[in-house]
């Protein structure tokens, strides 16, 4: 049983991808990264996270895909994308995001969100400490993809 | 019967009808005036008979007169000049009877031309109905071809038009499968020689190719042809033909119908025209409508990404317990900003380059020293590019405007390319040509104008970040300079964005 929730990132701004990673391990994550969609796919594979943090448009293959092969595998996956449309949005619940946030927003709104995505999942609770964790080295910057 | 007029034929009709004793009809009909005269030359012929005998009868009698003037020669003379009368009235009669039958065979022909002329005439009407009952040209050409094939009793036709300056196609053809796509030369054949004359021509049996020069001979001869010219408000817009085989030959007559339907089929064709420009403008209107729409959603989607980094930045950086990562998270502000500034000042040089007369006048800049301070700055930032320049080259040119030709070219290649990026400058005596290459997958020739579209990204761009603005303002910026851009292969793969400026003349040289 794992301490930590393990949220897959999945991102391909460098820069939006090392905030993610700080402020959620901060928040009491064990995070992985990628940045792009077959990277995404093998982690998700090799790693069975918990939660994956998805933008939608990225290299090799696109966030779509990854959101309907982890619809697949029973993974919630939080949508983070800039794509503001209203049928973007509803493609992404169709093929079961458990939720859809709008670049840009507040890191605040974020975190609550993939805490009560997890929390939906009934296991959050009983499995994770909603508390301040040791947080790895921020600066360790972003796995190779 | 030329100049014959209808109405003044009827008129003659019923008075010569009065004169001869057809008074029961309103229009005596051409048997009846035949029957009329075998009535009156039977009469004539038993008044003769008996005139005759009633003469012999009086020869041979030989008593003494009634009276004293009653006397035999009386009688003979009486009789001979009765006759003579009767045969005076018969000949008058005959020949207004004649005559009658002349005016009847006249009206005959001119009710039969009338209703030739009402048949064309109906024939025409229903052709420009269903001429302009549709608005496709090629619909449009078929139903010209036909009504007047069907109205001239034509076998084989084509319609051709102007679609290049003093230059004839065929745009629809029957019955003469060769003539298909044919384009001939104003002047050439007879097609050409009626675009340049206006004139209609009518021609029977084999053209003369003296006459005609450039005339394709056909391999089955007709037995007339008639082509007149389709012109509308003065300008001409193709000419029609129409063949027909042998056992009919067209009229002079058939000729001015035809030059009559031609007139109501130009406007038909000019209609359509103008339709189908209509739809073209329309689709392009829509066409831009949508990549504008698109284009706003790239924009705001391209400046959502560095405000989101933006602001968990500063979130990040507000708190204490993170403090290790200030001088990190303080670059990716920065750099996130730079983007947004980069972004901005991409859409104003949009809009400059789109208006004349923003940029300055050219002046004489040494293009090889400014890729050389552009591949500099590239290489400050990690982005290294190897420079191929002989030591000075002077164009004409304004150096800033330049320098971000270079600065969209060189991050395009860094952007969507591979390294190694690589800036060329070379020359061919007149031009400066500056090539940057890169060695990613290159550009499909058919998708290298694309690219110098507004608002246009390749499939493959997808994903990276950008708004598909580089290459246009690329181009506008250099064309505003004179020069010319093209994307062609790199000779080891990859793309290679060339730009051609021309080379500062001597006296410009200061």
């Amino acid at each position: 049983m794992r301490l930590r929730p393990h949220v897959l990132i999945v991102e391909d701004d460098p820069d939006t991808l090392l905030l993610f990673r700080v402020n959620l391990e901060h928040a009491g994550f064990m995070t992985s990264l990628a940045a792009d969609g077959g990277t995404a796919l093998r982690r998700m594979e090799a790693e069975g996270p918990d939660l994956i943090l998805l933008d939608l448009m990225l290299p090799v293959m696109d966030g779509w895909a990854v959101l309907a092969q982890a619809g697949g595998r029973d993974v919630p996956v939080v949508v983070c994308t800039a794509k503001a449309g209203a049928e973007d949005r509803s493609r992404a619940v169709r093929l079961g995001a458990a939720a859809y946030i709008t670049k840009p927003f507040d890191l605040h709104q974020l975190i609550d969100t993939v805490w009560s995505v997890l929390e939906e999942r009934s296991v959050a609770e009983s499995h994770w400490v909603r508390a301040e964790l040791e947080v790895e080295s921020p600066t360790a910057g972003i796995e190779p993809t | 019967m030329d100049g014959a007029h209808p109405s003044s034929v009827s008129d003659r009709i019923r008075r010569e009808a009065k004169v001869v004793g057809l008074r029961g009809f309103s229009s005596p009909s051409l048997e009846a005036v035949e029957r009329r005269r075998m009535q009156l030359w039977i009469l004539t012929a038993v008044l003769l008979v008996s005139v005759s005998g009633a003469t012999a009868l009086l020869s041979m009698w030989g008593g003494e007169p009634l009276r004293f003037w009653f006397t035999p020669r009386v009688l003979r003379w009486g009789v001979v000049l009765l006759s003579l009368a009767f045969c005076s009235y018969a000949i008058e009669k005959e020949l207004h009877l004649r005559k009658l039958a002349r005016l009847l065979i006249d009206e005959r022909v001119l009710t039969a031309a009338l209703s030739n002329r009402l048949r064309e005439v109906s024939a025409l009407l229903e052709a420009g109905k269903a001429m302009n009952s549709v608005l496709e040209l090629d619909s449009v050409l078929d139903i010209i071809l036909g009504g007047a094939l069907e109205l001239l009793l034509g076998t084989s036709g084509s319609i051709m038009l102007v679609d290049a300056p003093k230059q004839l196609t065929a745009a629809c053809v029957r019955g003469n499968e060769r003539a298909r796509d044919r384009a001939v030369p104003f002047g050439e054949g007879i097609a050409g020689r009626v675009a340049l004359d206006r004139e209609p021509l009518l021609i029977h049996g084999r053209a003369d190719a003296e006459q005609f020069p450039g005339l394709v001979d056909r391999t089955e001869p007709v037995e007339s042809a008639m082509c007149v010219p389709l012109v509308h408000r003065e300008e001409l817009l193709g000419v029609l033909n129409i063949n027909t085989d042998a056992g009919h030959r067209f009229t002079e007559y058939d000729l001015r119908a035809l030059s009559l339907f031609a007139e109501q089929a130009a406007g038909a064709i000019a209609n359509a025209r103008l339709y189908e420009a209509e739809q073209a403008r329309v689709a392009e209107l829509t066409e831009l409508d949508r990549l504008k729409s698109e284009f706003v959603a790239l924009v705001s989607h391209e400046l959502r990404t560095p405000l989101t980094s933006i602001l968990s930045a500063s979130g990040t950086l507000q708190r204490p317990d993170l403090a290790e990562t200030r001088d990190e998270v303080a670059g990716i502000i920065e750099r996130q900003a730079r983007r947004l500034a980069q972004m901005l000042e991409n859409l104003l040089d949009t809009v400059r380059s789109e208006q004349p007369g923003v940029l300055p006048k050219p002046s004489p800049v040494d293009v090889a020293e400014l890729v050389r301070e552009a591949a500099g700055d590239f290489e400050l930032v990690g982005s290294p590019v190897e420079v191929e320049a002989p030591a000075t080259l002077l164009v004409r040119g304004d150096a800033y405007t330049l320098r971000r030709v270079l600065d969209n070219l060189l991050d395009n290649a860094h952007k969507y390319g591979r390294p190694p990026v690589r800036a060329v400058v070379r020359t061919d005596g007149s031009t400066a040509i500056v090539s940057v290459i890169d060695r990613g997958a290159g550009i499909p020739s058919e998708e290298r104008e694309l690219v110098f579209e507004r608002f246009s990204r390749l499939e493959r761009a997808e994903g990276r970040p950008g708004l598909g603005l580089g290459l246009p303002i690329v181009r506008g910026l250099v064309t505003a300079c004179g020069g010319s851009v093209w994307i062609e292969d790199a000779p080891a793969g990859g793309t290679a964005v060339c730009i051609s400026l021309a080379l500062c003349p001597d006296e410009e040289k200061v």
